[in-house]
């Protein structure tokens, strides 16, 4: 974007293109070793591997295969959007003929660049996604032309005005109280609007037909990503950091072909449990995160220390938007004509959220009801409520979900920790202990 | 004589023939649930349409008593199970809502409050209904001397309260006892009908003619508009209204909180905008604008959220329509 260039910058600091070029391949190499480090433990974590997480582990390379594949979609005239919060209608995005890809940082490194613009008390997700930003380390976000933004926290609202130095931002106005008529409404224009700026911005209407197309590709990936959890639902056949990376895969995956790959590795699984073939022991404590996202590659931290950890224990859910919330809710579409379709886009994004930022009558009484339903369907024997230091609505909303859980005495353990891997020592101290906990109401 | 027999005879195949095709439907989707509801309801509606011809044809014809004792007491059991499933004005309503599906054209809600207000209005339209006749009558007296007895009939026709439930139906059951005719179409909308047999003016012809218009055409652009405040649905929601009669329905909707996000889908998909299945916490859904349609059990995509319950058997469950539950339920784990 040469116009953008030429801004004047009001947050981002000036670097020099050398320390840029310098910084860039020193973190680069250092989260290509991670990516590979943590592939290669999830291999070795379960012996015998599905033959067809191999395509996941190519694609989770990020600087990789799906980064030379939008490149060339680029050259051809493919516009990329990218999105920075699952509130952004990827739908729209692919009838207008253009890329959705998510843009959230997981790297550990860039939040120490992105301390220079804000306070180390803000949320890691958000300097991080700065700090790659600075250092033009994240593929995905240079390769998108436009970012919608969904200004849902603190954080990603300041964050959108931040990278609007450099990037074409399109904000979106989510409201907090999410059954309400006139927040439904509010909501929906706002989806209008979002379709006419893509519109305008890729110059390709968005008719009734490829938004129909665009709505069936997430149906189908909606379908097989229920029929992976549906696996998870019974004894483990199926590791949870292998689960979580195809999951997360899809926001930036290729959606139809990501959802040929998940089909395979479903069916793999599925003889499997014919076979009786379980990953681990099935009395496992079966363990589920919620909290704040936990974004590919350097986030992994914890879920290799639940899975590695001795006693060891197996992730079978999550309600994270890194994870499950991508795809759990299909859009219910009645009629299939153009207003009744971008009304259920609307619906889908805001009412089927259980995002923290909500609230209603009853607080967010949707997220604790999920929890609970989470918890009982498969099973669950302990939560992880994931938080990391600044992420204010997941650590507020903590109580009541301890109260909750309480309830149906289930175990749940607040792990608070950073974007930092120092504490992994300590982390594995407390994650086994908690683990050990659970063991010990097993043999109960 | 022969005419009539090949007549009847057709007319025989045919309701055997709707019959079977409602039956094989229920088969078929007992065995393979991802058969759509609404196609399920279009057989059923078409097989009670044809049961509802043969009713009012038969000869000699039934005491209406008997109909009417019929409808109270299933009436109470099902609550408007009728009116979603079998009243062949939906079914004429439904057909519009399908053609203008295909048509593409976008269908329009009416604003929450007019549809409440027209819910609890349906017991002023019946009212009028009620009185309508009386004012006709006292406008336009019939030049029949015999006045004494003919106001004794028009008092009593209203309050006959079959008429209230079944009249409406009559026009799309049995065209040819209607008394209004177009050229030779036969528009003829029964209780204005009924009312026209002691009244031959103008006003009440005008009249009927732009009430089965603007019914006819509202429901093309707005779902079920007629549902939303028609006197049969009053006669039964006044029925559920009872504290007694509370327990009582057999089939009702129910919900369960825990697996439900509160996505929404039920309230928009729902024909006449029932707001409670999407407000109420859980458990039995109690509204007498539910006319038990089913959609919202069917587009909900959660399984086992939403129910409808036969007692404490369900019957059908909201289930995962993404996916082909035959699959779904050969993969059981453990």
């Amino acid at each position: 974007m040469n116009k953008n260039e030429t801004v004047e910058r009001r947050y981002l600091p000036e670097i020099s293109r050398k320390e840029i070029d310098e910084l860039k391949n020193t973190v680069k190499v250092s989260s290509q070793k991670i990516i590979a480090d943590n592939i290669e433990r999830m291999k070795k974590a379960d012996p015998h591997r599905p033959d067809a997480m191999k395509y996941f582990d190519d694609i989770a390379n990020l600087f990789g295969r799906r980064q030379q594949e939008i490149q060339a979609e680029k050259e051809k005239g493919k516009k990329v959007i990218g999105y920075l919060c699952l509130f952004a209608p990827t739908e729209l995005i692919s009838a207008a003929d253009a890329i959705p890809i998510r843009v959230n940082s997981g790297w550990y490194d860039t939040s120490k660049l992105g301390d220079r613009v804000v306070p180390v008390e803000v949320c890691p997700v958000i300097r991080s996604t700065i700090g790659a930003k600075m250092i033009e380390l994240s593929p995905f976000l240079e390769q998108s032309d436009a970012l919608i933004s969904v200004l849902t926290c603190d954080g990603m609202t300041k964050l959108s005005e931040i990278l609007s130095d450099q990037k074409t931002i399109w904000g979106m106005n989510v409201p907090r109280i999410k059954d309400s008529t006139q927040s439904l409404r509010f909501w929906s224009d706002e989806i209008r609007h979002m379709k006419t700026q893509i519109e305008t911005f890729t110059g390709n209407k968005i008719t009734r037909n490829s938004l129909k197309e665009a709505i069936t590709v997430s149906h189908r990936a909606t379908k097989v990503f229920r029929r992976l959890q549906e696996l998870r639902k019974g004894n483990p056949v199926i590791m949870g950091r292998d689960a979580m990376l195809v999951n997360q895969a899809y926001t930036w995956d290729d959606k139809k072909r990501w959802t040929e790959k998940t089909e395979a590795l479903c069916d793999e699984l599925e003889k499997r449990v014919q076979q009786k073939d379980w990953v681990c022991n099935s009395d496992t404590p079966r363990v589920m995160l919620t909290g704040t996202p936990m974004f590919w590659p350097d986030s992994w931290k914890l879920p290799t220390l639940v899975e590695e950890g001795n006693p060891q224990g197996i992730i079978v859910a999550d309600e994270q938007c890194s994870g499950e919330r991508i795809l759990s809710d299909p859009i219910g579409v009645d009629e299939w004509s153009m207003d009744d379709m971008l009304n259920a886009i609307s619906e889908r994004y805001l009412m089927a959220s259980t995002c923290p930022c909500f609230t209603s009558k009853d607080g967010n009484e949707d997220r604790i009801n999920w929890l609970l339903n989470k918890v009982k369907e498969w099973n669950v024997q302990g939560v992880i409520y994931y938080v990391i230091r600044g992420c204010m609505l997941y650590a507020m909303e903590y109580s009541r979900v301890k109260k909750a859980l309480d309830k149906i005495n289930v175990p749940v353990y607040y792990l608070d920790t950073e974007y930092t891997r120092e504490d992994v020592g300590q982390l594995k101290t407390r994650v086994e202990a908690f683990m050990e906990l659970l063991n010990a109401r097993v043999d109960f | 004589m022969a005419g009539e027999l090949i007549g009847s005879i057709l007319s025989l195949i045919v309701l055997v023939g709707l019959g079977t095709a409602g039956v094989l439907t229920v088969l078929i989707w007992k065995k393979n649930r991802v058969a759509r509801v609404t196609f399920l309801r279009f057989v059923i509606q078409a097989v009670g349409l044809a049961a509802l011809f043969f009713l009012f044809s038969l000869e000699p014809s039934i005491p209406l008593l008997y109909v009417l004792i019929t409808w109270f007491t299933v009436t109470l059991f099902l609550g408007r199970f009728f009116c979603g499933w079998i009243c062949p004005f939906a079914f004429i309503m439904d057909i519009e809502s399908l053609i203008r599906k295909t048509l593409k054209i976008r269908h329009r809600l009416l604003p929450d409050k007019l549809n409440i207000a027209l819910h609890k209005g349906r017991y002023l339209i019946l009212a009028v209904f009620l009185l309508l006749p009386l004012a006709l009558w006292l406008l336009n007296p019939p030049p029949n001397t015999a006045s004494a007895v003919m106001m004794a009939q028009l008092l009593a026709g209203p309050f006959r309260p079959y008429s209230i439930i079944i009249d409406p139906l009559i026009p799309f059951v049995v065209p040819w006892t209607g008394q209004l005719v177009l050229g030779s179409v036969n528009l003829s909308y029964p209780y204005i009908g009924n009312i026209l047999t002691f009244v031959e003016a103008t006003p009440g012809q005008i009249f009927a003619v732009v009430f089965v218009a603007v019914t006819l055409i509202g429901a093309f652009f707005v779902r079920r508009v007629w549902c939303r405040f028609c006197p049969a649905g009053a006669s039964i929601a006044a029925l559920n209204k009872f504290k007694a009669f509370k327990g009582v329905p057999l089939l009702y909707i129910e919900k369960d909180e825990e697996k439900c996000p509160k996505c929404g889908v039920c309230k928009r998909v729902c024909p006449v905008q029932v707001n409670d299945v999407y407000e109420q916490k859980g458990g039995k859904i109690g509204t007498s604008q539910c006319m038990l349609c089913a959609r919202c059990v069917e587009m909900c995509p959660y399984e086992d959220t939403l129910k409808i319950k036969f007692g404490n058997k369900p019957v059908f469950k909201s289930r995962n329509w993404l996916e082909s539950s035959i699959v779904n339920e050969e993969r059981k784990i453990e």
